[in-house]
C-alpha cells in the first residue's frame, strides 16, 4: 500500500494477501473514528462513562496496536536485502 | 502582584530555570563536529532513534493548544468543537502512516529540509515551492501565537504581572519567558527542544495522571462530572436561543461537523512544518513507522486533559473564578488545578503547561525560519548561500518570526486562540494536494496545484472570516455551513483546491504546456539511509557516493548511478559515529 512498485517484483503484487491485510487496517482505523453514529451514544456506560467518551478514550491504545501489526506487515513486503540491513542496524 | 502564591511561584520559577539551564546544555548534546549547518541546527543532526524520537515528536504534537485550548473548548462547548481533538489525534497517525515514511525516504536521499525542498525537487517549480513556503510560515505564525497564549493564560493565574494596565508591563514575564525561548533555540536549535521535550512530557504524564485520578474524588466522580456536563450544555443559552452546547453529537449535523473537524485537522497535523522538521530529524525510516504506532499512547493524554474542560465545569469555584476573568475560558484548567492541587504541585502542572508550550514554539519557530532560509532567501535572494549562511540566517530568522508571534498573541483577543489556530489549520491543508498527492504520484501539473492552492486559501479565508455567532461577528469558528451542512472549513476548501487542480491539469497536459523537471526516482520514496553519511557535516563528507553538496537542490547525480538495489549495501553506512546510544 504505503510500498510502490520496486523493479524488478512488486511486492504488493507478490504478497496480495499481505497488502490488504495492511490496506485494511489502516482504513478500519480511520473508518471507525471518522463514522460517529457507530459511537454517538451514551449507553452502555463503562462505569461512570458515556459510552461516546469511553469509546474514543479506549481506541487510542487499539489503534497503536492495529498500526503497530500494520508496520509488521509492511516488513514481509521489504526485499530481503534491505530487512536484513534493517536488523543489522537494530542488532546494534 | 496580587495573590502570587509563593511555593507555586518558586517551583515554576525553579523548572524554568532548569529549563533554561538544559536549553543552553544541548548544544554540547550529540554535538557536531560543525554546528553551523542546517541539518545539525534544523534538524538536530538527523539521527534521532526511536526513543529520542518519540519524547521529540510528542513534544511536538501536543501543545499549548492540547493543554488550553482544547479543554477551555470542552468547557464552554462540549464535544463537538473540543473533544473532536481526540478523533483527531486518533485518525492522524494511521493517515501520517500512508505518506509520512515517503517524505522521510525521498528527503533522505535528497538532503531536503523543508516541505518546500521537496515540491522545488519534485515539480521543478519555484513558484509552488513559495507558495507553500508562505502557507507555511503563515500558518505557524498563529500557532506559535498560541504556545505564548498558553503560557500567558498561566502567569493570569498565578497573579504574575497582572497589576498594570501598561501592556508591556502586564506581559513582562511573558516577555521573559520569550527572550529565553529565543536565546536557546537560536544557540542550540532543535537540539534544545529535542532534549526539554523529557522533562516536558514526563511533568505532562505526572500533572495528567494525578488530575485524573486525583481531582473526580473531589468532584464527586465522573458520574457526576458527566451529569453536570450534561445538564449544562443542553441549558438554553439566552444570548442565542440554542443550547450551550454538544454533549453527545446525535444530530447530523453536529456528527458531520464533529468528523469533518476531525478529519481535516488530522489530515493537517503532519504537513505542518514543524511536524515534517520532528519527522526528517529521525534517523531511519522505522524509526517515523514504529512513532506512529507508539504516538497513540501520548493521544490518550489529550482525551484525558480535553475532560479536564468538564470537571473545570462542575467546580464551582473555578466555574466562577473564569466568570470573573471576564469569561476567559483558556483560565479554566490553570484554574481548576489552583483550586485542587496543594500550591507545590500546582508549581508543577503550571510548570507542565509552560514548558509544554516553550517546546513546540522553539520547533515551530526553527521550522518556520528554515522555511525562509531554503525556500525564500536561498532560493531568491542568495542562490550560492554556504552552509553557514543559511544557518545564520535561519537563527535570525527564527527570532523574528518569534517576535511576530509575540505580537499576534499581545495583540489578537485571546478567547479565540482555537479559532486562530483552526485558520492556520485551514491554511495548511491547502498544501495537502501538492505534498501528499506529490509523494504518490506526478501526474499533477504545477500551476493547476498553484491554482487550486490559491483558490483554496482565498476560498477558506474569506469563509473562515463570514462565521459568525451572536457574540462574534468574524472569525467566530471554523466550520460553516454548505448545501445545509455543518462543515469543516478547511475540508471543503481542500475539496475545491483538488477539483481545480485535476481540471486544470487536465487542460494544461491537453495544451502541452511543460511540466517542469522532477528530481526524484521512484524507488528514492521507499529509501532507508541510502545517501552515505546521511547528515553530511558542512561542506565535507562528499564521498565518492557522491552525496552531493548539502543544501544543493540539485539532485545527487553521482548517488543516483550509485543506489540501486545492487548498491545499497555497501552504500549504507552508519549516519554517524558519534551517538552510539540510544540517545
Amino acid at each position: 500500500m504505503t510500498q510502490p512498485a520496486v523493479k524488478p517484483r512488486n511486492p504488493v503484487a507478490a504478497h496480495p494477501v499481505t497488502s490488504a491485510a495492511i490496506a485494511i487496517g489502516i482504513f478500519a482505523s480511520i473508518f471507525f473514528t471518522l463514522w460517529v453514529p457507530i459511537y454517538a451514544r451514551a449507553t452502555p456506560k463503562a462505569g461512570d462513562f458515556p459510552f461516546f467518551y469511553f469509546y474514543l478514550l479506549a481506541y487510542m491504545p487499539v489503534v497503536g496496536i492495529v498500526l503497530w501489526i500494520v508496520i509488521q506487515l509492511q516488513k514481509r513486503l521489504t526485499p530481503p536485502s534491505r530487512a536484513a540491513a534493517s536488523a543489522r542496524e537494530e542488532a546494534k | 502582584m496580587n495573590h502570587v502564591n509563593a511555593v507555586t511561584f518558586t517551583i515554576v520559577v525553579i523548572l524554568f530555570l532548569l529549563v533554561t539551564c538544559v536549553g543552553f546544555a544541548a548544544a554540547r548534546w550529540r554535538r557536531a563536529e560543525d554546528m553551523m549547518h542546517l541539518n545539525e541546527w534544523g534538524l538536530g543532526g538527523r539521527g534521532f532513534g526511536t526513543f529520542v524520537g518519540w519524547f521529540l515528536l510528542g513534544g511536538d504534537l501536543y501543545t499549548a493548544y492540547t493543554f488550553i485550548a482544547v479543554p477551555s473548548a470542552v468547557f464552554l462547548t462540549g464535544a463537538v468543537s473540543g473533544f473532536f481533538a481526540v478523533s483527531y489525534t486518533i485518525m492522524v497517525f494511521p493517515i501520517a502512516l500512508i505518506f509520512l515514511p515517503r517524505l522521510w525516504s525521498i528527503a533522505r536521499v535528497h538532503n531536503y529540509v523543508t516541505p518546500a525542498d521537496f515540491i522545488r525537487g519534485r515539480y521543478g517549480s519555484r513558484g509552488l515551492s513559495l507558495a507553500m513556503a508562505f502557507t507555511g510560515i503563515l500558518a505557524l505564525m498563529p500557532y506559535i501565537a498560541l504556545q505564548l497564549v498558553g503560557i500567558q493564560a498561566v502567569l493570569t493565574v498565578m497573579g504574575v504581572g497582572t497589576s498594570s494596565n501598561n501592556t508591556f508591563i502586564k506581559d513582562l514575564p511573558l516577555f521573559a519567558a520569550f527572550l529565553v525561548l529565543a536565546v536557546f533555540t537560536y544557540v542550540s536549535g532543535l537540539r534544545a527542544p529535542a532534549l526539554i521535550a523529557f522533562i516536558k512530557d514526563i511533568l505532562v504524564y505526572v500533572m495528567i495522571i494525578v488530575a485524573i485520578f486525583y481531582i473526580p474524588t473531589r468532584l464527586g466522580g465522573f458520574g457526576h462530572i458527566f451529569g453536570v456536563a450534561e445538564t449544562h450544555m443542553k441549558t438554553v443559552n439566552p444570548k442565542t436561543g440554542k443550547p450551550t452546547g454538544v454533549f453527545i453529537p446525535t444530530t447530523g449535523n453536529s456528527q458531520l461537523a464533529f468528523a469533518t473537524l476531525a478529519l481535516g485537522s488530522a489530515a493537517a497535523l503532519f504537513i505542518y512544518p514543524h511536524t515534517i522538521t520532528g519527522a526528517l530529524s529521525t534517523r531511519r525510516r522505522a524509526v517515523v513507522k514504529r512513532n506512529m504506532a507508539l504516538l497513540p499512547l501520548y493521544s490518550v493524554v489529550l482525551g484525558l486533559i480535553a475532560l479536564l474542560g468538564y470537571m473545570a465545569l462542575t467546580d464551582k469555584v473555578t466555574a466562577a473564578n473564569v466568570k470573573k476573568a471576564g469569561g476567559n475560558a483558556q483560565l479554566a484548567v490553570p484554574y481548576l488545578f489552583q483550586h485542587m492541587f496543594p500550591s507545590w504541585f500546582t508549581g508543577i502542572a503550571f510548570s507542565a503547561i509552560v514548558i509544554g508550550a516553550l517546546v513546540p514554539a522553539a520547533i515551530m519557530a526553527i521550522a518556520a525560519a528554515n522555511l525562509f532560509t531554503r525556500n525564500i532567501f536561498k532560493e531568491f535572494v542568495k542562490p550560492d548561500a554556504s552552509p553557514r549562511l543559511e544557518t545564520k540566517v535561519s537563527q535570525w530568522g527564527s527570532l523574528v518570526i518569534k517576535t511576530g508571534a509575540l505580537l499576534f498573541a499581545i495583540e489578537l483577543p485571546r478567547t479565540f486562540s482555537i479559532n486562530l489556530q483552526l485558520l492556520g489549520g485551514i491554511w495548511v491543508l491547502q498544501v495537502f494536494p501538492a505534498l501528499v498527492f506529490g509523494l504518490f504520484t506526478r501526474w499533477f501539473h504545477r500551476w493547476a496545484l498553484l491554482a487550486g492552492w490559491a483558490a483554496g486559501m482565498i476560498f477558506g479565508t474569506i469563509a473562515a472570516y463570514k462565521v459568525a455567532t451572536p457574540t462574534t461577528s468574524h472569525w467566530a469558528g471554523s466550520t460553516d455551513i454548505e448545501f445545509g451542512h455543518t462543515v469543516y472549513i478547511g475540508l471543503t476548501a481542500v475539496l475545491l483546491n483538488i477539483a481545480i487542480s485535476v481540471v486544470l491539469t487536465v487542460i494544461l497536459k491537453l495544451t502541452k504546456v511543460p511540466g517542469g523537471a522532477d528530481e526524484t526516482l521512484p524507488h528514492q520514496y521507499t529509501a532507508d539511509g541510502e545517501v552515505a553519511e546521511a547528515p553530511a557535516p558542512a561542506g565535507v563528507g562528499l564521498g565518492a557516493a557522491g552525496a552531493g553538496a548539502v543544501g544543493d537542490l540539485q539532485p545527487l547525480r553521482g548517488a543516483k548511478c550509485a543506489s540501486g538495489p545492487t548498491g545499497r549495501g555497501q552504500m549504507r553506512q552508519r549516519p554517524r559515529d558519534a551517538p552510539a546510544t540510544g540517545w
